[in-house]
């Protein structure tokens, strides 16, 4: 009867997630939907997308509509390199502007959705949340520019039942490689190991850090991070159970799940993400104490040197966290620390292929000082205009 | 210059074995310990980090203040001096 009622509710709390789709009306008839932008994005971008695509509706400076909805980073990589378009009437989501719901919470909220219209839409941007050569090893097409996005982390979660607290990089290697014939206990029931199928980021990253192939990996494949997630949260068996997540959609699970600690090879202690269990700052990742991540690679086409669409231009050099003219009226670095990403600028290490060794890395223009008093405490100077040491930006004294 | 340190190892013992100490007193569970994982005062990790560190191996092991899990899994699989066998067909 428990486990009924625990499957009632995680099928509530994804049909609640889902998008509203009762009345999907072409995209292009949608009232007010001004400048759009199609994206086709991992399903790990899925809160950026919302949060994101929120703000720019209602950025007085530049409004931009973005359309999305969400595929295999692989696949993602095909359409853009392919320019494969969505097919016409395939539903897609977006966000309202302010005036159409002011209540709207990108955390909470199902997004609204409208179809492709007649013709179908290649997308004009395309996201893979790891490194692009993790899928294909071509040459891309010269009209498709890629750009680093922010860095995306990737948990082992457990159920908040299970007494486990870490994972090494030999215990991944059996268990996932090997299933129950591995002897890792108490991961040794295939039946709980809650996975992707190899065109999703998440599964290829982890399997570039523990070195299992994507498609050795023992356990139960999922489409979507949502079916992994309540996979866990409905587990008989928590002890048992693990499940691969990106931190992003693991930070807002927090309440019934739990991310181990990962050891990776060489390394003599595991570490989460965060600095502790339970905090959100991502500094193990941005000083390379926890390794399992990869930067997000957004992809946009232009011509002749020129960008296709430049509303998908702007979108994209921002999430870059590059300058764009104008000034959008919010704040992207807020934006993505809110959602459990880090900007590059924050990033003191750096790779060049998917699990790849790390080396330090400092920025062009950081703002580790201004990421930090989002998702923790900053205890660098604030200023106005100058410094006593470093540079003055966006109210922060950073290092340069 | 590569910065092995190792000069404040007892004092790195000794905070380890005070969080032992303060883990065991403030689990949730009433103090009894994760099950799998454990702070290990006289193995390597605690011994040694790096404070500047410059390759991969360095960044991984640098020092940090970070909460930290020293765990030893029993991999019967794992061949000796760490080896690992192929991954099954």
């Amino acid at each position: 009867m428990r486990t009924l009622a625990i499957s009632i509710l995680a099928a509530g709390a994804i049909a609640a997630a889902l998008p509203r789709a009762a009345h999907a009306v072409p995209c292009d008839q949608v009232p007010g939907l001004a400048n759009p932008v199609y994206l086709q994005v991992g399903d790990t971008q899925l809160a950026l997308m919302k949060r994101l695509a929120r703000a720019l509706r209602d950025s007085a400076p530049r409004p931009v509509s973005l359309v999305f909805t969400t595929s295999g980073s692989c696949t993602n990589i095909r359409t853009i390199y392919d320019r494969t378009a969505i097919p016409a009437t395939t539903n897609v989501q977006y966000a309202p502007s302010i005036a159409e719901n002011p209540s709207w919470d990108p955390a909470t909220s199902p997004t609204l959705t409208c179809q492709v219209p007649a013709g179908g839409k290649v997308p004009d941007v395309a996201n893979s949340a790891l490194f692009t050569s993790a899928c294909t090893t071509e040459t891309p097409p010269a009209t498709v520019r890629h750009v680093q996005g922010p860095v995306q982390a990737y948990v082992m979660a457990v159920p908040k039942a299970s007494s486990q607290t870490a994972i090494t990089f030999e215990e991944a290697y059996f268990a996932f490689g090997f299933g129950m014939a591995g002897m890792a206990a108490p991961w040794v029931d295939e039946s709980q190991l809650f996975i992707r199928t190899v065109t999703k980021s998440t599964l290829l990253a982890w399997a570039a850090n523990i070195s299992v192939p994507a498609d050795k990996w023992k356990g139960v494949r999922r489409d979507g991070s949502p079916m992994v997630v309540a996979d866990l949260e409905s587990s008989t068996s928590p002890e048992k159970a693990l499940g691969i997540l990106g931190a992003e959609v693991y930070d807002s699970k927090r309440s019934t799940l739990k991310s181990l600690a990962f050891q990776a090879r060489g390394q003599y202690a595991a570490y989460w993400p965060d600095s502790t269990p339970t905090a959100f700052d991502k500094q193990n990742v941005r000083d390379g104490h926890y390794t399992v991540w990869s930067p997000t690679i957004w992809m946009d086409t232009e011509a002749g040197g020129a960008p296709v669409n430049a509303d998908a231009r702007y979108v994209v050099d921002m999430i870059a966290g590059r300058s764009v003219t104008p000034a959008p009226a919010f704040d992207m670095i807020a934006i993505i620390a809110a959602v459990g990403l880090t900007p590059d600028c924050a990033m003191g290490v750096k790779r060049s292929f998917e699990g790849g060794p790390l080396s330090r890395y400092q920025p062009a223009e950081s703002c580790v000082c201004k990421y930090e008093s989002r998702v923790a405490q900053s205890n660098c100077a604030t200023c106005t205009t100058t410094c006593a040491t470093g540079v003055c930006r966006n109210g922060f004294c950073e290092v340069r | 210059m590569q910065a092995l340190h190792v000069r404040k190892a007892p004092k790195r013992a000794l905070l380890a074995i005070l969080s032992l100490a303060f883990a065991a007193a403030c689990s949730e569970d009433g103090g009894a310990r994760p099950k799998d994982a454990g702070i290990d005062a006289s193995g390597p990790p605690d011994a040694s980090c790096f404070e500047n560190p410059q390759t991969h191996a360095e960044i991984i092991n640098a020092c940090t203040t970070a909460q930290k899990v020293l765990k030893k899994p029993n991999l019967p699989l794992l061949q000796s001096g760490g080896a690992l066998p192929p991954l099954p067909p």
